[in-house]
């Protein structure tokens, strides 16, 4: 795509003065092949954006000697030239430019060197900055995504694997849209159905199922940096971060507009502003409902890392909450890393650090509030149940002051052991203890602590003694709390989404990332490579006077426009990563400069252009690439392209893919027969081993799930603790949450061969999989949609079923998707 | 060096150019499989060239968690003993601390009695006695510093270079350049006394692979998580089922026979089972001589704890492990609170430092002893320093005689690996409030242990995130490898 612009550009220049076109070609190579670091980066001292800049040169001298090709660095070294015992040449880890590229250049230069009136820029060439093409395919196939890839192979000479089969097909089209198993009665029935739009039906089918939001929002919910708690030494945890998760959930299977989706994370409050009073009745109206949930949207900025520390200094806590908005915002919707024009301007993306403090600008004055989610009249029967609240208070503390008269008996028994002199100087105000005085204290305060009557950093440990009548009341205190707590309501159900801050600070420039360096204020906008090199405010706002803020109800707007050059390519692009194993463009969350460009670009551009116009349907998309022949192909094999494409970039095969952690999870629950389909609500929190318990600083911050069956729900619903990830998904590449993730590693190491041979979850599992049936057979048709073979059944015969079930879950067949 | 593995981690990718890369990909568990020829050397953790010529094989980094005192340890402040109870000088200035109003507090005096040792006349103070012993081996650094003011910040400088979690830890960037020297051992184990507060991620690979994250060596129950068979299934039955599995998964590889992955799950299994044996037999202490036992202080209920863990490093090293830490005072240690003596830190630190004084210095002795320290670094230190004043802001000049968190200025210490000993690097102010001559940031302390290693600061990169990471972000400037060797 760079050298076609290229090429594009010298044919164009073609009919302009000669002089003219080679300065046009040069400055086009410039621009796509070394600005990326002889631009804002000034690598070796060397800026290549103006003729000024070029004549002056860099570290290693002036790069240019204009009228004199030879004598001019700038040639030399894409030729390469030697400089002491190595090799000079560039671009620096590259292939050399082509032949026409450097006689361009060469030819440039012996012409003057003449430059343009404006400096060059990096970022107007580079693809994703342009809108997509509406280009058809080259070869016309049914489906066009086929014609797409069809010219691709025919250009590479690479054959097509044949359509996988329908075993194949039906397992793969469950775990890619539902993230689990077919049952083998599922799988029967496809088998048997010869129907020409079997295959259709099944994917309609799937699409239209609840499972396939659970699949696919877990997938954004990476992409969002998704976790329940804060993270760091206090790991705050978020109470209404789930109502965020199940939106997600909602939103896909709701089949949301992707437009609509960006719009309402981004400023679902400042679009629909509203509140859920009643009119009339006890319904709240449906248009208060629906602007509820877009304004649940927002939640997506209330989940990310708290930085606990930065608590301490509020501007600190404000400008991490910024990065963070903005960094995640960048590479969730723009696909780009932002974050690397936090210190300094980008290095390779035509992005600065103005356009990140901008960007930072659009979030300021925004922050994380609480609303209520249930109607007035619930709220105020709350209100009118409080005093059962009061009722809980007073048992509690009824109990309290028992357990503080028998701490007090213990204390002076402690105490007896000391003189009056000693006693006499403890209770003297600490800061006015004489040094004597200090030590006698300590004495008492030693003995204290180690009677566990203390508070430390263990907590007051001792164990307290009462009297009888004491040890009576107290016990009918506790059974009269209980009942008072079970008749208690303890809060109104609420939502954390954004709002807006009572007060807006402004945001200033700051110096490598240090918020106390401040410089001067910087108002919201958008990246100025996005509005043509110019600076753009993102809203007009008034000098003074009262305010409705719109920064990010702006950028909402911008970024959902179908003009938008990244949106569209980006989410389609993830989609396509989430059915192939690979996007596109292979890393989704950045399509700038430092990223190799699409391998199908002109089917990325068809894709993001139908997205569009199909109203952004994420499922007609999903449609759309699971009916292609790309799709539907063998993941086997295929001897011919082994040389010519062993990757597969072409896309000549389906790939393999690894069962993610929660999948896997998921998948072992469903043959097992265990799977809780419950959807949505407070996380999930699981029994830990003792051993796996070892290793969390606060058990009191895993508050275990007491009812057995809710251990068995998907796993899209367990609890995500960041600074305590669950074991068994970190085995498994699940990823940090700290930052957003837009791919998953797939690593394969021994730990997870122990987890799944020796760990407890698979021990219940197999066990569980083993009595779903008398016959061995079935359990193989349970686990991997299929009879074993003759000699599996015989090699097999001796094994005791859960033992079976445990080989049948640790497959490869079962662990990767043909 | 600049490795990619390119396909499937977070925040990038590339498409798979080369038959190397793919097979990266795999990401083959620790050690991966001689058996398979399709792998020959290509396994991320096979044992790789550094840099340059190494001083040091493998890495104990000694952690005091919680925050061990420098001023009442390796950096004597006679000063603070003669301004004990009065107010802090002006002249010192302020810094952002976890509970103290610096303008509130008195001055304390370290109680602790310092002296010279060895031929060198480093100062130690009489907490160490036993590791005094060794002085001439040491090379205290007494000028560190970083921003981390609470524990889990402070335990993030330490291990992974910044504050905030997601970065990878020292031991894992090490690994990830060097590889490891046993394929059947993890080439990063951690030893915990009971959970840290940071967490998992203190030891975990954050960006990196996860193969190169910290692997937890437990010393009650299962030495590592999942290695032990249930209880109902023999080895011979276990084995059985491993050959089945086997054969059906060299079944479902005879048709997929490009697809390297497969074949590296299928190693992973045989590389478990022959985990099974080779951890166990890691932890297992019982060939230890008497004298040996006794050396790290297995014969004495205090000290037996930390000098298990210190005799399994040295284990650990001899077969091959690259980089060992060892955490004193995690939930289990220091009635909860570790070496975080926010009150009465002189009993507090004489109860820590006695559970580690012996182990260490028996460390350092078995090290010498068998001449592996000369290629063993070994690393002591913590979350911070200590403050100079007491700990506590409420109501003025509060007597608990504790010292609260001071990331400002602080002691690490090294030995073996080449280090020079008897010699002090830098110094802290007259209070030892912060660090003032040479100072050595987190950065130019990693830099230092990586130059050791033989690998390059600068050159240890990994693309993530739309750009090169090092363990070092732009610091480092102040690399003492040079120095101190």
């Amino acid at each position: 795509m760079r050298r076609l612009a290229i090429f594009m550009l010298l044919v164009s220049a073609s009919a302009l003065p000669a002089a003219r076109a080679d300065t046009q070609a040069a400055l086009a190579v410039l621009e796509a092949e070394c600005l990326g670091c002889h631009g804002a980066a000034a690598m070796s001292g060397l800026d290549l954006r103006t003729r000024e800049s070029v004549l002056q040169g860099g570290s290693r001298g002036p790069a240019l000697v204009p009228g004199d090709a030879e004598a001019s660095l700038l040639y030399r070294v894409l030729r390469g030239v030697r400089e002491q015992d190595r090799e000079l040449r560039m671009p620096s880890g590259k292939p050399a430019l082509g032949a026409e590229h450097i006689a361009a250049i060469a030819s440039w230069i012996r012409n003057g060197a003449a430059w343009t009136e404006r400096p060059l820029d990096a970022g107007g060439q580079w693809w994703a900055f342009r809108r997509p093409a509406a280009r058809e395919a080259d070869i016309d196939k049914p489906n066009p995504i086929d014609g797409f890839i069809a010219s691709k192979l025919r250009a590479r000479n690479l054959e097509p694997a044949p359509e996988a089969d329908r075993r194949t097909l039906i397992r793969r089209a469950y775990f890619d849209l539902h993230g689990l198993p077919p049952a083998p009665e599922a799988v029967d029935a496809f088998l048997a159905d010869s129907s020409p739009a079997a295959y259709a039906k099944l994917i309609d089918a799937l699409l239209a199922s609840p499972r396939y939001g659970e699949r696919w929002g877990r997938y954004w919910l990476d992409v969002v940096r998704y976790a329940d708690t804060g993270g760091f030494e206090t790991d705050i945890y978020f109470p209404n971060a789930w109502r965020y998760r199940d939106y997600v959930i909602r939103s896909f299977n709701d089949d949301k507009p992707y437009d609509r989706f960006v719009k309402e994370q981004i400023a679902g409050d400042e679009i629909w502003p509203d509140d859920i009073e009643l009119r009339g009745g006890y319904r709240i109206p449906e248009e208060k409902l629906e602007h509820l949930e877009a304004r649940l949207g927002t939640g997506m900025y209330a989940i990310g890392p708290v930085y606990h520390e930065a608590a301490l200094d509020g501007r600190q806590l404000r400008y991490e909450w910024l990065t963070d908005a903005v960094d995640t915002t960048g590479e969730a919707f723009l696909g780009l890393t932002l974050g690397c024009a936090r210190c300094h301007d980008h290095k390779f993306d035509p992005l600065s650090q103005r356009d990140y403090h901008r960007m930072m600008a659009v979030f300021a004055g925004s922050e994380p509030k609480e609303i209520p989610v249930v109607n007035k009249m619930s709220q105020f029967g709350f209100y009118s149940g409080y005093p059962r609240l009061l009722k809980v208070e007073e048992y509690k503390a009824a109990v309290k002051r028992i357990d503080a008269a028998a701490r007090k008996r213990l204390v002076k028994q402690v105490e007896a052991g000391f003189s009056a002199e000693v006693l006499a100087a403890y209770r003297v105000p600490r800061g006015e203890r004489a040094p004597e005085q200090r030590e006698q204290a300590a004495k008492v305060e030693a003995a204290l602590t180690a009677a566990g009557l203390k508070e430390n950093a263990a907590g007051r440990t001792a164990r307290l003694e009462y009297t009888p009548q004491e040890r009576d009341d107290r016990e009918r205190l506790l059974y009269e709390l209980g009942k008072a707590a079970l008749a208690a309501n303890y809060r109104i159900a609420s939502a954390t989404v954004l709002g807006h801050a009572e007060v807006r600070y402004p945001v200033r420039m700051t110096s490598r990332g240090d918020y106390r360096a401040a410089g001067e204020r910087v108002a919201a906008g958008f990246p100025a490579v996005f509005t043509g090199g110019r600076e753009q405010a993102a809203t007009q706002e008034p000098a003074s006077g009262p305010f409705v803020p719109q920064r990010r109800k702006a950028l909402a707007e911008w970024l959902a426009s179908p003009d938008h050059p990244l949106t569209a390519r980006v989410m389609v692009n993830r989609i396509w990563q989430g059915h192939f194993g690979r996007g596109l463009v292979a890393a989704a969350n950045d399509f700038g400069r430092q990223s190799d460009p699409p391998t199908h670009p002109d089917l990325l551009d068809w894709l993001a252009v139908r997205f569009v116009e199909d109203g952004w349907s994420v499922k007609k998309l999903h449609r759309r690439i699971m009916l292609s022949e790309a799709y539907r192909r063998s993941s086997l094999p295929v001897a011919a392209n082994a040389a010519a494409d062993p990757q597969n970039e072409m896309l000549w095969r389906m790939n393999r893919r690894r069962l993610d952690a929660e999948t896997l999870r998921d998948g072992i629950l469903a043959a097992a027969g265990k799977l809780n389909l419950k959807m949505g609500g407070r996380p999930v929190v699981p029994p830990l081993s003792a051993d796996e318990m070892q290793g969390i600083w606060s058990p009191a911050q895993w508050p275990v799930s007491l009812d057995p069956a809710e251990h068995d729900r998907r796993s899209v619903y367990l609890y995500v603790k960041r600074s305590f990830p669950y074991p068994l998904f970190t085995t498994f590449d699940a990823p940090d949450t700290s930052v957003s993730c837009a791919r998953r590693n797939v690593t394969t190491v021994a730990p997870q061969a122990l987890t799944l041979l020796n760990g407890e979850f698979m021990r219940e599992q197999a066990k569980a999989l083993a009595g779903r049936a008398e016959d061995p057979r079935r359990l193989w048709r349970l686990a991997l949609g299929r009879d074993p073979s003759p000699q599996e059944s015989e090699r097999t015969a001796g094994l005791a079923p859960e033992r079976l079930a445990l080989l049948l879950l640790n497959l490869n067949e079962f662990l990767y998707i043909d | 060096m600049t490795q990619n593995f390119t396909d499937g981690y977070c925040g990038r990718d590339l498409p798979l150019r080369s038959r190397r890369e793919f097979l990266q990909k795999a990401g083959l568990g620790f050690g991966m499989i001689a058996a398979t020829d399709l792998l020959a050397g290509e396994n991320p953790l096979a044992a790789r060239k550094p840099h340059f010529p190494a001083k040091a094989d493998s890495v104990i980094f000694l952690f005091m968690h919680g925050g061990p005192s420098h001023i009442d340890t390796f950096d004597p402040k006679p000063l603070l003993n003669e301004l004990h109870g009065q107010p802090v000088p002006e002249s010192f200035g302020s810094v952002d601390l976890q509970f103290t109003k610096v303008d509130r507090v008195p001055l304390i005096g370290s109680p602790r009695t310092f002296r010279k040792r060895g031929d060198s006349g480093l100062e130690i103070s009489d907490l160490f006695e036993n590791v005094a012993a060794h002085a001439d081996a040491l090379t205290v650094v007494r000028s560190c510093h970083h921003d981390g003011f609470t524990h889990v910040t402070g335990q993030n400088w330490m291990n992974t270079g910044w504050a905030r979690v997601g970065r990878p830890s020292i031991g894992s960037w090490v690994t990830y350049g060097l590889g490891s020297e046993n394929e059947n051992l993890p080439a990063y184990m951690v030893m915990l006394d009971g959970p840290i507060k940071a967490g998992p991620p203190a030891y975990g690979a954050g960006f990196l692979p996860a193969v190169y994250q910290g692997t937890v060596l437990r010393s009650q129950g299962p030495p590592i998580l999942n290695i032990e068979r249930p209880g109902d299934i023999t080895e011979r039955q276990q084995r059985k089922l491993l050959d089945l599995l086997r054969q059906s998964n060299e079944e479902h590889y005879a048709a997929r026979s490009d697809d390297s992955e497969l074949a590296a799950r299928i190693a992973s299994y045989e590389l478990a089972f022959k985990m099974q044996t080779a951890v166990p037999e890691l932890a297992d202490l019982s060939a230890e001589t008497e004298a040996t036992r006794k050396l790290y202080g297995l014969d004495n209920g205090e000290t037996r704890n930390f000098g298990e863990q210190c005799l399994r490093a040295r284990r650990m090293v001899e077969r091959g492990v690259r980089f060992v830490q060892i955490y004193s005072g995690g939930r289990k240690g220091g009635a909860g609170v570790g070496w975080d003596g926010h009150n009465e830190i002189d009993r507090n630190h004489e109860q820590m430092a006695r559970s580690v004084d012996r182990p260490i210095a028996g460390l350092l002795t078995d090290l010498k002893q068998r001449g592996m320290l000369d290629r063993t670094l070994v690393v002591w230190g913590g979350d911070f320093g200590r403050t100079p004043f007491t700990d506590g802001a409420e109501g003025g000049g509060s007597n608990r005689n504790g010292r609260d968190h001071n990331p400002y200025g602080f002691t690490i210490w090294m030995a073996g690996g080449g280090v020079r000993g008897g010699q002090v690097i830098g110094s802290t102010d007259a209070i030892g409030l912060r660090a003032q001559e040479d100072k050595v940031h987190m950065h130019d302390l990693h830099a230092t242990i990586l130059s050791l290693l033989g690998l390059d600061h600068e050159q240890l990169t990994y693309f993530f995130q739309g750009r090169d990471f090092r363990l070092t972000d732009v610091g480092g400037g102040n690399n003492l490898a040079g120095r101190i060797v």
